[in-house]
């Protein structure tokens, strides 16, 4: 390849950013709106950090929802509580973030495979039941925590507009963080641990620390995603801390196409898409129609969407990758992603 | 270069959210326009521009309430078609406005979305209509959780929300809003009205046993019946805070049956109801005799899908209720007759107060003589009618409470209907003036008409 | 609470046998198509609210127990025709696949049954010979005064004891039997001697879903017939299986066992129910890396 790995970076993150910051402008084009496109930027921010965990490393977490709500209530305690401010709630929902990935890594890390993701769904379960029972009184249970605070930053209200470029510029910055993460000595180690973590452990590399380190950053993630989201709206749903929060993640990733970075965001914007847009022409229905799509894209495009464009690539004779399962667990080529490749979005 | 682009579009909306200029709005392709010109200036969705006016019916067209949902959303396609064409409630809602021709002269339009049954995804569904269909007001939902979501929603984008199925307390308690309305009733109503007949119907000297689900409506239900029934000297012998959407409630069943309680008061709602009212009988508990008394289920708030649902496990069952299929009063006749007419079955409480609602909000439209959001909530507060059902209805201005006569209705035996729709009797109706309390039993905050 | 101490703990025993017993059954098919095939099926509970739905149509229209022969072999059938169709192109890929499409199946079923049916729940009305209940201090001598439990749920246990007997007898006293234990500890042995693994392996998936079917029959008219209920029913199941091991037949009903006996003598504190389900999850993995009966190597 003529270009240097930084450059290839550069092109891919300036593309995604034009695809990103315009999005309120052509998302209505195609029948959307600007809330909509809040939320699929926040979505995919979720997804993308997902894609650290499960992409990186072959673990498949049934928890995530455990960060995305955790952040949520703690934004939300803040910003009812402490101050409209959203930076105080910021720092404190990182700091709560950091313990609670840490001590949920610590446990669940210890084990692998379906065991890893049961524990992961656990823990995420019990946070979900206790929000809805023995903390109701501080998380509002089943109606949820309510307030009347109108979020700012530096006394600048966000709503509208301003909280769509906040997400946009956290999406775009941990898209670029991502891309030098997957290319950087710790990402290659990451991706040694998936291929042979046994191995690995025998030449004295400390893989359960890698290990812990792709999961917290992955939470982090999960976690701005969860402020985000009540920075968009100053309400907390008990859906998010929900083990379908969490299933709705792993869809997303897997028909975006797994450790690809983008492809689980583009999962993320076909699904809600899909769920806001689409749907309201199919009516009554419109979920069956969804499991049917999901169903076809596991069955016949096991590498996504971006398989999908991989495939049509192939056909036209420009090269590109094979996949032959959504979530490789077993090797995957290594192989660099290319940049102009990677920016793609549906409907640009 | 991306950065270029990025400019001109950032400030094009945001001069579309203040909506101080205009030139550009024409390109605007989907609705989302707004006027400068109006006397009271650019609020939430207003003005309405062009001939039609938009509401947005948001109901659960998925997950577990989609039955409800899609009642509802036929009594909100019977109240369009009557706003534009006449006939229905119009011919005896009074005093009314309503010209069966539109509302001020713009024809009705509609759109529609799907809450889940996810005040997350209710609030998604909500701004699409809010934001690209640009809806003067929304209304729908079949629980407190999305409602009380919805409401604050509705203030933060000034455009009202008039709810449907919602009853607790907190909707127009705790969580009132100045942009959302109720015309359902609550769960302290259920208790009152239902506390009297109990102690006349089983006796005063009895032992209950509640199990609650364990949310803020089944909490302020178990309050509002502990609180009636002990008034009426019962004893509330324990009750047990059970986890919502559980399948199977044999745990604590058990735990009743064990007990010298002689009276199960299920404080569920929907599938939660059906399941533990069905287990419960599966149990014997409505064929065994406690401390000398045939043992008794009561069901504090009921619905005809419930009813459905539970088959014949509801006969004898006692519960409060919004409406009736047979009503008799002028109001409730207009509607069941019309809705009948057109879908070939009676419509449930969930679509009778669907279908008010819409009426009620336009009525208050074409009172204030705009649809300028602060001037349609002032004629909705205090507003007092009669003909949409029995009694007199008077939206309370303090709460954005709806108070009207309500039904105490009981469960026929299957030997005693005469269709599949016919599954509930009225035992009562209970006066509005026995159910009304002070605006401050459940303190909240309306909130400003205007965002400051 | 009145009663002696003895009437309250054997009561609970009881609930805790009977709320087990449901799990069992379902986690029972779970987890005999993952030891053998190595299929992950999340349309399991799917599969038991078709049969759930196909029980109140044939009881509805004749009588329960047509229902009790018809739909179990209905259910074999959907089995059959689900490895056929579907399943058997998903042996070679990774079990996360093998989760997903069964998971995308099991939406596509619900929302198929909401379409025809409704999403409001259907009555499933008891047979009259499983209606009431039984006067169980007529029985057990221990008990003091009046103690009652319904005779359905007693039946429920009894068909699950039942299923996991037929179970065993099958697996340890046929050829068939011989062939499916042999294929679930080495499955590449058997290729190597020769035996279609695989073919004979499509009637366990069939086998499967009968035994959901037979859970469906039975568990209908407790755990109501919605939509919705397979997805509900699923996830603890699928917590059974788990805990109870990857593809370990005793340890599915052990962990059966437990869990039913946690969500009983929890009842009181109902607020932490949930959260104890899932602490026994994570205690027990923890302490015990693959389950309680799971083997090594097997899905980690």
């Amino acid at each position: 390849m003529g270009r240097s790995p930084f450059a290839a970076d550069l092109i891919a993150v300036g593309l995604f950013a034009a695809v990103v910051l315009t999005m309120p402008v052509w998302i209505v084009w195609i029948g959307g709106y600007e809330a909509l496109a809040t939320k699929i930027v926040i979505w995919a921010v979720f997804a993308l950090g997902f894609d650290i965990l499960l992409g990186f490393t072959g673990y498949l977490s049934f928890g995530h929802a455990a960060f995305f709500g955790t952040a949520a209530y703690t934004t939300g305690l803040c910003l009812k509580h402490l101050s409209a401010d959203i930076l105080p709630a910021f720092f404190i929902t990182g700091g709560v973030s950091l313990v609670v990935a840490f001590v949920i890594g610590l446990l669940t890390l210890r084990r692998s495979g379906i065991y890893f993701s049961i524990l992961t769904l656990a823990f995420a379960e019990m946070l979900h039941a206790a929000a809805l029972s023995i903390l109701q009184a501080y998380t509002g249970g089943d109606n949820g925590l309510t307030m009347h605070t109108k979020p700012e930053l530096l006394g600048i209200r966000m709503e509208g507009l301003n909280v769509f470029y906040l997400a946009a510029i956290v999406a775009i910055l941990g898209f670029f963080a991502a891309r030098q993460i997957k290319r950087s000595p710790f990402g290659l180690m990451l991706r040694a641990i998936k291929e042979n973590a046994m191995r690995l452990e025998y030449t004295g590399v400390n893989v359960w620390a890698y290990k812990m380190a792709a999961y917290m950053i992955s939470a982090m993630y999960a976690s701005l995603a969860g402020f985000l989201m009540v920075v968009l709206e100053p309400y907390v749903a008990t859906k998010f801390l929900h083990w379908s929060t969490s299933g709705e993640v792993v869809i997303m990733s897997v028909i975006g196409g797994v450790n690809t970075l983008i492809g689980p965001m583009i999962g993320a914007a076909f699904m809600l898409y899909f769920e806001n847009v689409i749907q309201a022409f199919i009516g009554e229905q419109w979920r069956l129609v969804l499991g049917l799509v999901f169903v076809l894209i596991v069955i016949f495009l096991p590498g996504g969407f971006v398989d999908g464009f991989n495939r049509i690539r192939r056909a036209v004779g420009l090269g590109g990758r094979e996949r032959h399962h959504n979530v490789p667990d077993a090797p995957a080529p290594v192989r660099e992603n290319r940049g102009d490749r990677a920016a793609r979005q549906p409907g640009e | 270069m991306p950065g270029k682009l990025i400019i001109p579009a950032a400030t094009r909306r945001r001069i579309l959210k203040t909506g101080t200029a205009l030139g550009g709005l024409a390109l605007a392709p989907l609705g989302f326009v707004r006027g400068a010109w109006a006397e009271e200036g650019p609020l939430g969705t207003f003005p309405v521009k062009g001939d039609t006016v938009k509401f947005g019916f948001c109901v659960p067209q998925t997950g577990a309430y989609a039955d409800e949902g899609a009642d509802e959303l036929r009594a909100y396609q019977l109240a369009v078609k009557h706003l534009n064409e006449g006939g229905g409630v119009l011919e005896t809602l009074k005093p009314s406005k309503l010209t069966g021709q539109g509302v001020l002269g713009k024809k009705v339009d509609y759109v529609t979305g799907d809450t889940q049954t996810n005040p997350d995804a209710a609030r998604t569904a909500a701004q699409r209509m809010i934001e690209r269909d640009g809806v003067i007001m929304f209304s729908g939902g079949s629980s407190s959780a999305v409602a009380i979501a919805q409401q604050y929603l509705a203030q933060e984008k000034s455009v009202v929300f008039m709810c449907a199925l919602t009853h607790s307390n907190d909707t127009t308690g705790k969580d009132r809003r100045r942009y959302g309305f109720r015309h359902f009733f609550n769960a302290y109503m259920s208790g009152v009205a239902l506390g009297p007949i109990l102690a006349e119907d089983y006796g005063k000297d009895r032992r209950a046993y509640h199990l609650t689900a364990d949310y803020t409506w089944g909490h302020t239900q178990y309050d509002s019946m502990k609180q009636a029934t002990e008034k009426q000297g019962w004893t509330t012998v324990n009750n047990i805070m059970t986890p919502l959407g559980s399948t199977d409630y044999s745990q604590f069943l058990t735990a009743v049956l064990n007990s010298d309680a002689d009276v199960l008061v299920l404080n569920h709602y929907g599938k939660d109801m059906v399941n533990s009212l069905t287990q419960a009988s599966q149990f014997g508990m409505r064929d065994i005799d406690k401390n000398g008394k045939k043992m008794q289920i009561v069901v504090p708030l009921y619905s005809e899908l419930m009813a459905k649902g539970a088959g014949d496990n509801i006969e004898g069952v006692l519960g409060t209720a919004n409406f009736n299929e047979k009503l008799d009063d002028a109001g409730s006749q207009a509607f069941i007759k019309t809705f009948t007419d057109e879908y070939g079955f009676p419509p449930s409480q969930a679509a009778h107060t669907a279908y008010v609602q819409t009426l009620l909000y336009a009525n208050a439209c074409e009172t204030a003589g705009t649809f300028y959001p602060p001037e349609v909530i002032k004629a909705l507060e205090g507003f007092e009618c009669e003909g949409i059902g029995p009694g007199k209805a008077l939206y309370r201005a303090e709460d954005h409470q709806n108070f009207h006569d309500i039904l105490v209705v009981k469960g026929k035996a299957p030997s005693e209907r005469k269709d599949q729709y016919d599954l509930l009797e009225i035992v009562k109706h209970v006066p509005r003036a026995e159910i009304e309390y002070p605006a401050d039993t459940f303190p909240g905050e309306l909130g400003p008409y205007k965002p400051a | 609470m009145s009663g002696s101490l003895v009437n309250a703990l054997t009561l609970q025993v009881i609930t805790g046998l009977q709320l087990g017993a449901i799990y069992a059954l379902i986690a029972l098919g779970l987890t005999l198509i993952f030891g053998t095939l190595g299929v992950v099926n999340f349309a399991h509970g799917a599969l038991y609210i078709l049969a759930s739905y196909a029980a109140v149509l044939v009881a509805g229209h004749t009588n329960f127990v047509l229902a009790v022969v018809l739909v179990p072999v209905f259910l074999f059938l959907v089995g059959i025709v689900m490895e056929r169709g579907l399943i058997r192109f998903f042996y070679d890929r990774p079990h996360t696949d093998q989760i997903l499409v069964t998971f995308g199946l099991a939406i596509v079923i619900q929302e198929a049954l909401k379409w025809a049916f409704g999403a409001n729940n259907i009555p499933f009305p008891l047979p009259p010979w499983g209606n009431g209940v039984v006067f169980l201090h007529e029985y057990l001598p221990f008990l003091e005064g009046f103690v009652v439990f319904p005779k359905w749920r007693l039946i429920l246990v009894g068909v699950s004891l039942l299923v996991v007997v037929g179970l065993f007898l099958l697996l340890q006293f046929t050829t068939f039997g011989l062939t499916v234990r042999a294929g679930m500890r080495e499955p590449d042995m058997m290729r190597f001697l020769g035996v279609d693994v695989t073919k004979r392996f499509a009637v366990v998936f069939g086998l499967g879903a009968l035994i959901a079917g037979v859970a469906g029959v039975f568990g209908g008219p407790i755990t109501q017939v919605s939509p919705e209920v397979g997805m509900a029913i699923l996830v603890p199941s699928f917590l059974v299986v788990v805990i109870g091991g990857m593809g370990s037949l005793p340890g599915a009903l052990v962990a059966a066992l437990i869990l039913g006996l946690a969500l009983s003598f929890s009842a009181e504190y109902a607020a932490v129910q949930q959260i104890v389900v899932y602490l026994i999850a994570v205690v027990v993995l923890l302490v015990r890396p693959r389950g309680l009966m799971g083997k090594k190597g097997v899905f980690e």
